[in-house]
């Protein structure tokens, strides 16, 4: 059967986490097996608009596969539009995932925007295997506190004993954390070297990088996951090319002295 | 190996055409095109401008077709057709080794390697280089580098044929009735005249692999994106060009449809936020040679230029797609 | 799977193409090399032509309208409704109650038919198309100055220039292949001097950039022709020779010195003196323009002025010299030729004169009365005068200035009937819905912008029921008592060639892959390249003395910026078709203003935020984009986009002889929503 056909979900969730931002559950609905890494994406259809790639939000280590969707065009509106039961085509899952065989023991964590989106897996995953980790550090910021996603579940993390760092870059009343860069927040932190997953833009990413790199993080350790136009998810397409690499299947996520030239 | 005579070659085909369809070089109000072959006269001459590679990858396919029912969806995909392309050149075979390797790596491409599979090709031997061909100076060509079903050579009144594979010797068994043996003199006539080709290829065009990846290097992009009439028809010709875009047509049934794209283009790079990591059309035609010279290479171990030169031809901006040179 | 040789339906330069066809369906396109202009090369939208062809909108059924719902009818009952409908108005208020709209985007023998539908069957001259929005001051323009309205060379020989002056025209994006052939020029030691207020791609790469105000051409044009004369680079022995009415000209831009048009355009005198050498100097010198020259009302004065230059330095008749009139759609040069307007016959044989020749031909009596021009007819129908109306392949919804207008006159009919291969704006307040056959389902014949006949070719069925606009418009004919028993397409261009004395020579059989350049008298004939070598046809050509005169709409305090609306590369005209190609509708998904950074900082508006564009008409919301290209003080809004539509901000004041709208410029202000 050709690698173009999806496999069908069934929407059995919505939770809104931003103002256009939206988690979506879903459940498979041929009940085989779907199992993925954190940091790897599926493409979604929705029949009569098209497919496009979301990276998956949700933990290998618990039940629910979960996307985390915010409207950005005709496809990804197409999906926050669907109700609860609605299906949707998954096809997937695709990329390389963070190499957490690869990665040291200890590690931050720094997203921003949307991009923390496919940190949120990292995360959860590392919660769930938390002795198989040392010192785990999150940092993520958005533009304002409405912005922010997950926000129930910090609690939890800080719980897990993991360091979390929270900023934005528009305070208001309602806001009692930081305000500014992400790169603020690393300063906070007490780091010992290790591995670092970052997603966002790029200016952010260099940034972060930058930083890392200053407090004795090595540029190989830092794993970067990058956005691109995708159509095919299975390296044919071309459109997710970074130099002589395919973001759907060499990646998303790259070292950052890989992509380093191109952010 | 055997003989086929000039005159035993329309009928051959003819028969052939009675188990699947023939796809041959044949004119359209005078333009040389591959398309259905049903006894029109073959136009051997010169290469069509557009390459059998749309008989892989066409401009628009349906990759299957999707039924709603009851909120849910069932998918119905169509199955490739027995398909013989005579008169496939040195080039463009070339081309299809490159897309093997491409759409073949893991995961495979089910709707590519459907066709591959149902269709036999039957090459042609460039005696006569186009005045834009350059394969020679790629290193391949104007002979058949690759594995091919059947080969054909013209030599005095009739072709050489060599077959490469079990469906080409198939051939060759189930019709003996339409070859001749050979003899050594019909492969000397052979060299001699893939020889003759060369040379006039050299003669002709001045290019190398070192002075185009040199051009590559010095070239000016922006100067050069400045004058890009963004019509992506190099890349539309090019038999290597693969890119493709996906796409939906209709509600509630309906088909996803793979289609032709071209990276010229600023909206295939561009994400749905609007952010584009190759934003000027510079950038994106350097890209376009990286990936040839570079990247292609880098990933299949064939380059991704076959020296056909139909990009030059159809260049809106009447660049000179080798040189790189920007003129004023 | 097959090949099809037929013509591109994007812009006016007709470029020949192949549409692929494997089961019944077209799966692609690709060039003709052996297209004597084309020779093998296209633009992204031909490339992509055969792309909308089985788009799931298609109109595929018959419609009447039942209540506020389109319903589906046999072919009978909506032909028989149209019939009665037009028979009844015509009746109860005379035969000019009724009106025709033909297409630019039908082919020569459907336009030749609608003609003859108006006149012989309604017996109303109310027959008109979108070459009113586009080009009529070159048909009025260069039929007064050259005895003919079209491009006087063939495209390619623009290659052959040592200068060229293009004015108004954004060629790379609107004429692709133009394009080439100026940029294969260029390369060639061409010089190049561009006018346009927007820095187009070809304005980038210009010699000599000219930024004029808009609405100022005639000024700075003028100023041009001033230094020509007065540097002596004009050429005596051409104008003495073959021209007449040279003095009245000389008189007039004697006061046009560079200085005086530096004031009213804001061209730098010296760029204006320089322009003028490099024209007036040049052994080939060309002249490029488009809808920048034409759609404004002085649109046939501007093309006028630009005669005047071409004329007085002996530019005109041979190679790589001429006047190119860049024709929007494929076929707004066929069906001018073809008699789709309110004044003439095909051939551009006038009612007034040629009424009898006609009445001979098709056996029947003809109307007297001079027609109604496309928005004299909206016009009366907004008063009631009008009730009928017949539109064919037209948006006016859309490609009309003054939407609200517009709506207002079509809502106002008694009986509107839509023939059309998607769903319109405009199909949508009609009556009666007609499904066409599109190009590449019927056979058929386009004129290019350079004169050049050439077939279209039936690749593929029509979708559900849908028919060729030929056959429909032969069986109106029928209903309407007229004799119209045409087997094929070909039969009427036997009709056609029998009574256009320019396509005395065109037969089908004749066509080929090349087509054929009209003027071509007669079947040995082999058409004609350049026009106007030996002699023009109204023996010397004409200088005509013209004036700046000020646009209808000046800035002011209350609308402060001066509009102007046109296309992208990437879209044609009402989006219709380009909306439906994945490729073309993901490079411009979205309408977007163009605003210069400077005034854009004053407004407080950032790239990419939503505005609201306001004029005295109405008032659109979309995105602004922040470029350089702008010039200050103008914006700029495409418009093929129906959820911005630029046309509900222009306006309708009109060029007095072709009745243009003013499309180029209207006074604007721009908010942030």
């Amino acid at each position: 059967m050709s690698e173009y056909i999806p496999r069908l979900a069934e929407i059995v969730d919505i939770d809104i986490e931003s103002p256009n931002t939206y988690l979506i559950s879903l459940k498979l609905l041929d009940n085989e097996n779907f199992s993925y890494k954190p940091g790897q994406f599926v493409m979604v259809s929705v029949f009569g608009l098209g497919e496009c790639p979301i990276s998956i939000t949700s933990s290998p280590t618990r039940k629910t596969l979960q996307l985390c969707i915010r409207r950005a065009g005709k496809i990804t509106n197409g999906i926050v539009d669907c109700r609860v039961g609605d299906v949707l085509g998954i096809r997937g899952p695709y990329g390389n995932g963070f190499p957490l065989e690869r990665m040291k023991k200890n590690i931050i964590i720094a997203g921003g925007g949307s991009g923390f989106a496919t940190l949120r897996s990292l995360v959860n995953y590392i919660v769930d295997r938390r002795g198989a980790f040392g010192d785990v550090a999150v940092a993520y910021g958005a533009r304002t506190r409405q912005d922010l996603y997950f926000m129930q579940e910090y609690k939890s993390w800080q719980q897990a004993g993991i360091d979390v760092g929270i900023t934005v870059d528009i305070g208001d009343e309602s806001w009692k954390g930081d305000v500014g860069l992400v790169t603020a927040l690393i300063d906070k932190f007490r780091l010992s070297a290790g591995s670092a997953a970052i997603c966002g833009p790029p200016v952010m990413i260099n940034a972060v990088a930058k930083k890392l790199m200053d407090k004795g993080f090595d540029h190989s350790d830092i794993y970067v996951s990058m956005e691109r136009h995708m159509k095919c998810g299975v390296g044919k397409c071309e459109h997710c090319m970074i130099g002589p690499y395919h973001a759907c299947q060499d990646g998303p996520v790259f070292s950052y002295d890989k992509v380093k030239s191109v952010l | 190996m055997a003989f086929l005579p000039q005159e035993r070659l329309v009928p051959l085909l003819t028969l052939l055409s009675d188990r699947m369809e023939v796809v041959a070089p044949i004119l359209v109000e005078g333009v040389p095109v591959f398309a259905s072959w049903s006894g029109q006269p073959l136009a051997l001459k010169d290469n069509p401008l557009m390459p059998p590679q749309e008989f892989f990858l066409p401009q628009r396919e349906v990759l299957f077709r999707y039924i709603q029912d009851c909120g849910s969806y069932s998918f119905e995909e169509a199955a490739g057709k027995a398909r013989l392309i005579f008169g496939i050149r040195p080039c463009d075979l070339r081309a299809l080794a490159v897309l093997d390797r491409i759409f073949g790596s893991d995961p495979m491409d089910q709707s590519y390697f459907d066709k591959r599979r149902s269709t036999v090709l039957v090459a042609l031997n460039c005696n006569e280089p186009g005045e834009n061909c350059f394969c020679d100076h790629l290193g391949f060509g104007p002979t058949c580098s690759e594995a091919v079903d059947l080969q054909l050579t013209e030599i005095d009144k009739g072709y050489l044929v060599e077959s490469g594979s079990p469906a080409g010797i198939l051939i060759l068994k189930e019709h003996p009735e339409f070859f001749l043996e050979t003899s050594q003199s019909h492969l000397l006539e052979k060299c001699e005249m893939l020889g003759q080709a060369r040379e006039a290829m050299n003669s002709c065009i001045a290019r190398s692999l070192p002075g185009i990846k040199e051009a590559i290097k010095k070239a000016d992009w922006n100067a050069l994106g400045r004058t890009c009439l963004n019509c992506g028809s190099c890349t539309f010709v090019c038999p290597v060009c693969h890119c493709f875009t996906i796409q939906d047509l209709g509600v509630p049934d309906g088909e996803r449809m793979r289609c032709r794209d071209t990276c010229l283009l600023s909206g295939f790079s561009r994400m749905a936020g609007g952010a584009n990591p190759r934003i000027s059309q510079g950038d994106r035609m350097q890209n376009w040679y990286l990936d040839k010279f570079e990247y292609i290479p880098q990933r299949t171990g064939l380059l991704g230029c076959v020296g056909c030169g139909r990009c030059s031809r159809v260049c809106l901006a009447e660049m000179d797609r080798w040189s790189l040179e920007v003129k004023r | 799977m097959e090949k099809v040789h037929t013509t591109c339906i994007y812009c006016g330069c007709g470029c020949g193409l192949l549409l692929h066809v494997e089961d019944g369906r077209v799966v692609g396109a690709s060039p003709s090399p052996l297209h004597p202009m084309s020779l093998g090369r296209l633009c992204i939208k031909g490339w992509l032509a055969g792309e909308f062809v089985d788009h799931p909108d298609r109109l595929r059924y018959p419609l009447i309208r039942r209540g506020d719902r389109l319903s589906r009818v046999t072919w009978e009952e909506a032909l028989s409704l149209t019939a009665a409908s037009l028979r009844a108005i015509a009746q109860e208020l005379g035969p000019n109650s009724l009106g025709v709209l033909t297409s630019a985007k039908g082919t020569n023998e459907e336009n030749y038919l609608l003609m003859k539908l108006a006149r012989a069957g309604l017996k109303t001259n109310n027959v008109d198309h979108v070459a009113r929005l586009c080009h009529a001051p070159t048909v009025a323009g260069l039929s007064y100055a050259f005895g003919s309205g079209a491009m006087t060379n063939p495209i390619a020989s623009l290659a052959q220039a040592t200068a060229i002056l293009v004015v108004g025209s954004n060629t790379t994006e609107q004429h692709p292949l133009v394009a080439s052939y100026i940029l294969e020029a260029r390369g060639k030691g061409a010089r190049l001097v561009v006018a346009d207020p927007r820095k187009t791609q070809l304005a980038g790469l210009a010699d000599l950039r000219l930024a004029p105000r808009p609405g100022t051409d005639i000024a700075w044009i003028n100023a041009l022709l001033n230094v020509i004369i007065q540097e002596n680079l004009i050429d005596q022995e051409f104008i003495d020779a073959r021209t007449e009415g040279f003095d009245a000209v000389r008189q007039t831009v004697l006061g046009s010195t560079p200085e005086a048009a530096e004031r009213i355009s804001g061209i730098p005198a010296h760029d204006l003196a320089e322009a003028a050498r490099i024209f007036g100097s040049a052994e080939r010198a060309a002249v490029v323009y488009a809808a920048g020259i034409t759609q404004h009302t002085t649109g046939t004065d501007n093309v006028q002025a630009l005669a005047n230059l071409v004329l007085a330095t002996g530019n005109i008749g041979r190679e790589g010299t001429g006047l190119y009139p860049l024709r929007e759609h494929q076929n707004v040069q066929g069906a001018c030729d073809m008699g789709a307007l309110p004044d003439l016959y095909c051939g551009y044989q006038k009612v007034a004169q040629a009424r009898q020749k006609f009445e001979q031909a098709w056996q029947t009596k003809l109307p007297d009365e001079p027609g109604l021009t496309a928005l004299e007819m909206l016009a009366l129908a907004e008063d009631g005068r009008l009730k009928g109306l017949f539109i064919v392949g037209e948006n006016p919804m859309m490609s009309y200035p003054d939407s609200s207008q517009i709506k207002k006159a079509l809502e106002a009919l008694e009986f509107l009937v839509v023939c059309d291969i998607f769903p319109t704006e405009t199909s949508e307040l009609a009556d009666v819905v007609l499904p066409a056959a599109s190009f590449a389902e019927k056979e058929g014949t386009f004129t290019s912008t350079e004169r050049r006949i050439q077939r279209i070719r039936r690749a593929v069925k029509a979708p559900g029921e849908a028919r060729a606009e030929w056959e429909i418009i032969s069986d109106l004919l029928h209903r309407m008592g007229v004799p119209a028993d045409y087997a094929s397409a070909a039969e009427i261009m036997e009709e056609i060639a029998s009574l256009t004395p320019q396509y005395g020579g065109v037969h089908y059989d004749r066509l080929g892959a090349c087509g054929l350049q009209w003027p071509c008298p007669s079947r040995d004939h082999p058409g004609t390249g350049i026009l106007h070598a030996e002699k023009f046809s109204i023996g010397r050509a004409r200088f005509r003395a013209v004036e700046h005169r000020e646009p209808v709409e000046a800035a002011d305090d209350e609308y402060p910026l001066i509009l102007t609306t046109g296309r992208s590369l990437y879209h044609s005209h009402t989006g219709t078709m380009t909306r439906r190609t994945s490729l073309l509708d993901r490079e411009v998904p979205l309408p977007a203003v163009e605003i210069n950074p400077e005034d854009a900082r004053l407004l407080g508006i950032r790239n990419g935020q939503p505005v609201m564009v306001e004029t005295r008409r109405g008032s659109i919301s979309l995105e602004a984009r922040v470029t350089e290209d702008t010039p200050k003080g103008s914006i700029f809004v495409p418009f093929h986009f129906s959820e911005a539509p630029a046309n509900v901000l222009t306006s309708q004041a009109l060029d007095p002889v072709s009745k243009i709208p003013e499309f180029k410029v209207s006074a604007a202000r721009i908010r942030r929503s």
